[in-house]
C-alpha cells in the first residue's frame, strides 16, 4: 500500500504537465490516438453503464453490489494502464484518481453516500470530452489542463472527509488467526460488511484432483454464488495427497448454512458453520486489531496534496461539462471499428460455408452430367465455366471465415505457463519453459481441445522425464533442466514440438512392461521406434513405470486418442540422456478437411487426407505374406495390408483382381488398406455421429457428398491400431 | 415436478405429466380455441402405417417427415440401424422401424417415408416407416397401456375409427433403454 500512495503523490504533483504534454503528444500520431479511442470507447461505454447501474442501487435500498464496484475499478485501471501506453498523461491520470475513489470505496474507507461517488460521473464526462478532441485531431486548447485541474481538485476534497467508523466485527469470529491474517484489505473489508448486515459466514472446504482443479474450483465458485458472496477463495494445507488440493471458501450468505450445504452437491466438499462470538455484532466496541485498517483511512487524506486542491475549487460547478456529457458520449459510439463475435456465430457461418461447398459439389456433377449429353454439352459447358468462377469466390470465402476463426498459438502457452509455475512450486523442481511461434495460428477449436494433451506431455517431461539438479550436474548437464515448446507452420499442417533434455525414455524398461503385460511376446525383436510406440498402448504407461518418480501415469495412450480425434498424429523421438522430443502434427482447421474417396463394392467411404501417405496400384501376384498376414512389399519395407471390405464385411472385388492400396500414416504407424476404387479427393465436413453409431469402431463419423447421399468417414487411428494389434497378437 | 417436461415421457406417466403434455401440445399448435373451451384434455398423435397396421408417436416428438433418401449402410451396425441418410447437411440415423417391433426386415423403397424424431440431447432418428396418415387428435381418456410385456416398443393403444393405434414409447424404440 506504501508504495501505491507515494506512486499517487509523485504523479499528482506532475498533473500540470501531464496534461500539457498530452496536448504535445497528441498532435503528431493521429493514427495512435484513433486506436486508443476506439479501444478505450469500449471501456468508457461499459463504465457509464456501469456507473448508472451504481446511482441505482444506491438509491434503493438495496446494498451496492461488490462485484459492481470492483468492476468499474477495474475499467478505471484499464483505461489508465491503455492511456498511459499512448502517452496520454491527461487521461492516464484522470482515470488514475477515479480509481482511487474506487479504490477507497470498495475498501470502505468512504461510504457509498459520499459525493465523491458523484465525482466519477463528471470524471466520465471529461475523459470522453477529452477522448472526443482526440479523434477529431484537434489540438487541446489551454482549457485542458485547467479543466483536469479543477476536477483532481474536487476530488481530493471530497475523499478528505473521514468516514465514521465502526466496531469490529471480526473480534470473536470461530474463524482461525491465519485465516484471518491471509485476507486482503479488500476482502477484510467485504467480510465486515456482512457481519454488519447480519448473513451468515459459512467456510467451503473442497478438495480437487490436481490436473482438473481450476474446472473443480470455477464450478464451486459459480454454484456459491447463486446463493451468497465469496469473502475469499484460499489454498488451504490439509492432508490432502500429493495429486490433489484443497481450498477454503469463506462465504457470506443469507440462507441458512444447513440449506447451503444441502445445495453444493460436489464430491468432496465440506460446508462448516462459523460462529459469531459474543463479542461480535453491530455494536461491538473498536478493538485494537482494527487499528491498521483504520490507520490507513485516516492516512489516506492526509497522504494527498492539498496545494492544488481549494484554489480551482471554485470552478468546480462547472456544469457545461456535465451537460455536454451525453451528446458527447454518443458520438464516441460511432467510432469503433472492430467487433467481438461469440464463437458459435463462426461455427454457424462456417456450417453455412460447408454446405454451400456441398452444394458446389452438386452442380458441378449436374454440369458434367449436361457436359457429357451432346444435347445439352453447350449448356453443361457454360454452368461448368459458371461453376468455376463460383467455386473461386466459394473458396475465398471459406479462406476469410477460417482466417477469422484463427488464433496465435501464444493463450495455449500461457495456460502451459501457469502448469509450469505451479509444478515448480510443487515439486521444487526447477525448470525453465521455454517458448517458440507463439504468432503461429490455428483453429480456435482445435487451440481448446488441444490444451489438455500438451499439459499432460509437459507434466510428464516435468514430473518424469527432466532428473534431480544432483543428477544433472553428476551427467554434466545444467542442474536446471529445459522444456521447449515450439509450434510452426509446415504445409497445412500446424506442428508442435515438446523437446525436453532431461533423461530419455528407458526403452528397456518399456519393453519388459509391454511384455509383462501382455502386449508383445518376449521373443519378438522390435526397433528402438517401434518400442518408443508401445508407450501409446493403452495399459503401458511409462510415467509410473519408467522413471523412479511415482508418477499420476498419465496415459499417452489418452493424448494420442484425443489428438487422433482432431486428425492429428503424435510421434516420439528419444534419446537416452539426451532427452525427448514428442511432435505433434495437426491440420490447421478442423471445419473443412480434404478427403479421399474410396470405393468398396456398391459403398463409398471418406478417408482425412491428411493420414494419407500415398496410393497405389496393386496386383493380387504382388501381395506378399508375412507371419500370417498380407504385406506388400514397399520399397523393402513390408507394409502391412487390410482389405477393408473384409474388415467391414462389405462384398468387394475377389481377391484376384486389381486393387488400390491406400497407405496410411499414424504416428510411427503404417497400414495398407486395400481397396476397389479411388474415386477422388473432396473438400468435406465431417459431422459426427450421435447415438449408437458413435460407437462403431472405425468409423469417425459422416459426411455430405454433393451427388450421393451420406458418406462414412474412417477413423483411421482405430483401423491402424486394429490392424498393428492383431498382427502382434497372431 | 408439475412442470416435467413431455420429452421426459416415459410409460408409466403420473396424470399431472399427461396434462402438461397435453397443454403443451395445444399451445404448440396455437390452433386449438375451441378445445380450450372443453375440459377434455388432448393429445396429439402423428398416425403412420406399417405392415397394415396403423401406429403412432406424439407430435411433439416429430421433427420433420421426408421421402426416403438415398440410405448409408453403416458397417458393424445393429441390424435394427438401416444405416444413415444426410439431410441438409446434417447426418440422420434410420431406424427399421418393422424389425424393431420383430415383423421381420424392410426392403426400403422409395414409398418409404422417414419420420425424423427428436431423441435426447441433440440426436436426431428417423424412423422408416410405409406411409404417413394423419395428425390425430384424442382425448387423454380414451388411452390406455398396452397389453404388451415391457420390452416392447408399443407403449400404449387409442381407437381410431374401427381400429385401433399401436403408440411408440419413443425412448424403447429409439433403443435408449437397451443396448
Amino acid at each position: 500500500m506504501a508504495a501505491r500512495r507515494s506512486k499517487k503523490k509523485s504523479a499528482k504533483s506532475s498533473g500540470a504537465q501531464a496534461a500539457s504534454k498530452a496536448k504535445a503528444a497528441s498532435t503528431p500520431n493521429s493514427k495512435d490516438n484513433h486506436e486508443f479511442v476506439s479501444e478505450a470507447e469500449e471501456i468508457l461505454e461499459r463504465m457509464f453503464e456501469d456507473l448508472s447501474r451504481l446511482h441505482e442501487q444506491r438509491h434503493g435500498d438495496t446494498e451496492v453490489a461488490p462485484d459492481l464496484v470492483n468492476q468499474i475499478f477495474r475499467s478505471a485501471h484499464t483505461l489508465k494502464g491503455l492511456a498511459g501506453m499512448f502517452g496520454l498523461d491527461a487521461i492516464s491520470e484522470l482515470s488514475h484518481r477515479m480509481e482511487d475513489i474506487l479504490d477507497a470505496l470498495r475498501l470502505g474507507r468512504i461510504s457509498v453516500d459520499s459525493p465523491a461517488i458523484d465525482l466519477l460521473d463528471d470524471g466520465v464526462s471529461l475523459l470522453a470530452t477529452l477522448m472526443t478532441r482526440l479523434e477529431r485531431g484537434e489540438s487541446s486548447d489551454e482549457q485542458d489542463p485547467a479543466m483536469v485541474q479543477t476536477y483532481l481538485s474536487r476530488i481530493d476534497e471530497a475523499i478528505r472527509a473521514p468516514e465514521p467508523q465502526t466496531g469490529d466485527e471480526l473480534e470473536g469470529l470461530d474463524l482461525d488467526s491465519s485465516l484471518l491474517r491471509a485476507l486482503t484489505e479488500y476482502e477484510e473489508h467485504r467480510l465486515r460488511e456482512n457481519l454488519r448486515r447480519g448473513r451468515h459466514l459459512v467456510l467451503v472446504d473442497s478438495t480437487f484432483e490436481m490436473i482438473a482443479f481450476e474446472e473443480g474450483l470455477s464450478e464451486l465458485s459459480v454454484a456459491v454464488r447463486e446463493v451468497g458472496e465469496i469473502v475469499s477463495t484460499l489454498p488451504s494445507p490439509g492432508d490432502a495427497p500429493e495429486s490433489q488440493i484443497r481450498f477454503s471458501l469463506l462465504v457470506a450468505t443469507e440462507i441458512e448454512p444447513e440449506r447451503l450445504a444441502s445445495r453444493l452437491d460436489f464430491p468432496n466438499t465440506e460446508v462448516h458453520s462459523i460462529h459469531r462470538g459474543q463479542a461480535g455484532g453491530p455494536s461491538a466496541a473498536k478493538p485494537n486489531s482494527h487499528a491498521d485498517s483504520e490507520g490507513a483511512a485516516a492516512e489516506t487524506p492526509s497522504g494527498q496534496p492539498v496545494e492544488n486542491g481549494p484554489a480551482h475549487a471554485e470552478a468546480g460547478d462547472d456544469s457545461p461539462l456535465a451537460s455536454s456529457a451525453a451528446p458527447e458520449i454518443e458520438s464516441l459510439r460511432s467510432i469503433s471499428e472492430t467487433v467481438r463475435v461469440d464463437i458459435r456465430k463462426l461455427d454457424e457461418l462456417m456450417n453455412l460455408v460447408g454446405e454451400l461447398v456441398i452444394q458446389r459439389a452438386a452442380i458441378a456433377a449436374v454440369a458434367q452430367r449436361l457436359t457429357e449429353d451432346k444435347y445439352t454439352a453447350r449448356i453443361g459447358a457454360e454452368l461448368t465455366k459458371t461453376h468455376k468462377a463460383l467455386d473461386r469466390k466459394l473458396k475465398e470465402l471459406q479462406s476469410g471465415v477460417l482466417d477469422v476463426r484463427m488464433v496465435p498459438f501464444r493463450q495455449i502457452f500461457e495456460k502451459l505457463s501457469r502448469v509450469v509455475r505451479r509444478l515448480r512450486r510443487d515439486l521444487g523442481k526447477e525448470v525453465e519453459l521455454k517458448f517458440n511461434g507463439a504468432d503461429t495460428e490455428l483453429d480456435k477449436l482445435l487451440v481448446e481441445q488441444l490444451v489438455d494433451p500438451l499439459v499432460h506431455i509437459v507434466r510428464n517431461a516435468f514430473d518424469h522425464a527432466l532428473e534431480s539438479p544432483e543428477e544433472r550436474t553428476n551427467a554434466g548437464k545444467s542442474p536446471h533442466g529445459c522444456i521447449r515448446v515450439s509450434a510452426f507452420q509446415r504445409g497445412n499442417h500446424v506442428v508442435i514440438e515438446v523437446r525436453d533434455d532431461g533423461r530419455g525414455m528407458n526403452v528397456e524398461a518399456i519393453r519388459e512392461k509391454a511384455i509383462e503385460r501382455g502386449l508383445i511376446s518376449a521373443q519378438e525383436t522390435l526397433s528402438h521406434k517401434e518400442v518408443l510406440n508401445l508407450v501409446f498402448e493403452a495399459g503401458l504407461s511409462t510415467a509410473t513405470e519408467v522413471s523412479e518418480t511415482s508418477g499420476r501415469g498419465v496415459g499417452m495412450d489418452v493424448v494420442r486418442t484425443n489428438l487422433a480425434g482432431m486428425g492429428g498424429l503424435v510421434d516420439l523421438v528419444s534419446v537416452a540422456g539426451r532427452g525427448t522430443t514428442v511432435t505433434i502434427t495437426l491440420p490447421i482447421t478442423l471445419a473443412i478437411i480434404q478427403a479421399l474417396i474410396v470405393g468398396i463394392g456398391e459403398e463409398r467411404f471418406a478417408i482425412p487426407l491428411n493420414s494419407v501417405l500415398e496410393t497405389m496400384i496393386v496386383e493380387p501376384e504382388e501381395i506378399g505374406h508375412s507371419e500370417g498376414r498380407e504385406v506388400l512389399n514397399l520399397r523393402g519395407e513390408p507394409l502391412l495390408l487390410c482389405r477393408l471390405g473384409e474388415e467391414f464385411e462389405i462384398e468387394a472385388a475377389g481377391r484376384d483382381e486389381r486393387q488400390f492400396v491406400v497407405v496410411l500414416g499414424m504416428g510411427e504407424q503404417r497400414l495398407g488398406l486395400l481397396v476397389d476404387r479411388l474415386e477422388g479427393q473432396q473438400n468435406t465436413v465431417i459431422k459426427s455421429i450421435k447415438g449408437p453409431l458413435q460407437q462403431i469402431r472405425g468409423i469417425a463419423g459422416a459426411t455430405e457428398l454433393g451427388d450421393s447421399g451420406a458418406v462414412l468417414v474412417i477413423d483411421v487411428s482405430t483401423i491402424v491400431a486394429d490392424a498393428v494389434r492383431r498382427r502382434e497378437a497372431a | 415436478m408439475s412442470e416435467s417436461r413431455p420429452t421426459d415421457s416415459a410409460t408409466g406417466l403420473a396424470r399431472s405429466n399427461w396434462e402438461s403434455l397435453a397443454r403443451g401440445a395445444v399451445g404448440h399448435f396455437g390452433s386449438a380455441g375451441s378445445d380450450q373451451e372443453s375440459a377434455e384434455l388432448l393429445r396429439e398423435l402423428l398416425v403412420f402405417g406399417l405392415d397394415g397396421s396403423a401406429y403412432a408417436v406424439s407430435v411433439e416428438r416429430v421433427r420433420e417427415i421426408v421421402r426416403m433418401k438415398k440410405l448409408t449402410r453403416v458397417p458393424r451396425a445393429p441390424a435394427w440401424l438401416l444405416g444413415v441418410v444426410a439431410l441438409r447437411g446434417e447426418v440422420v440415423e434410420v431406424v427399421d422401424l418393422r424389425q424393431r417391433l420383430g415383423l421381420g426386415a424392410s426392403t426400403p423403397n422409395r414409398l418409404n417415408r422417414i419420420i425424423v424424431l427428436h431423441g435426447d440431447v441433440d440426436r436426431v432418428t428417423g424412423l422408416l416407416v410405409d406411409s404417413v396418415s394423419e395428425v390425430y387428435r384424442i382425448s387423454e381418456d380414451e388411452i390406455r397401456p398396452s397389453q404388451g410385456t415391457d420390452a416392447s416398443c408399443v407403449g400404449e393403444i387409442c381407437p381410431r375409427g374401427e381400429e385401433f393405434v399401436s403408440i411408440l414409447d419413443v425412448e424403447r424404440t429409439l433403443g435408449v433403454s437397451d443396448d
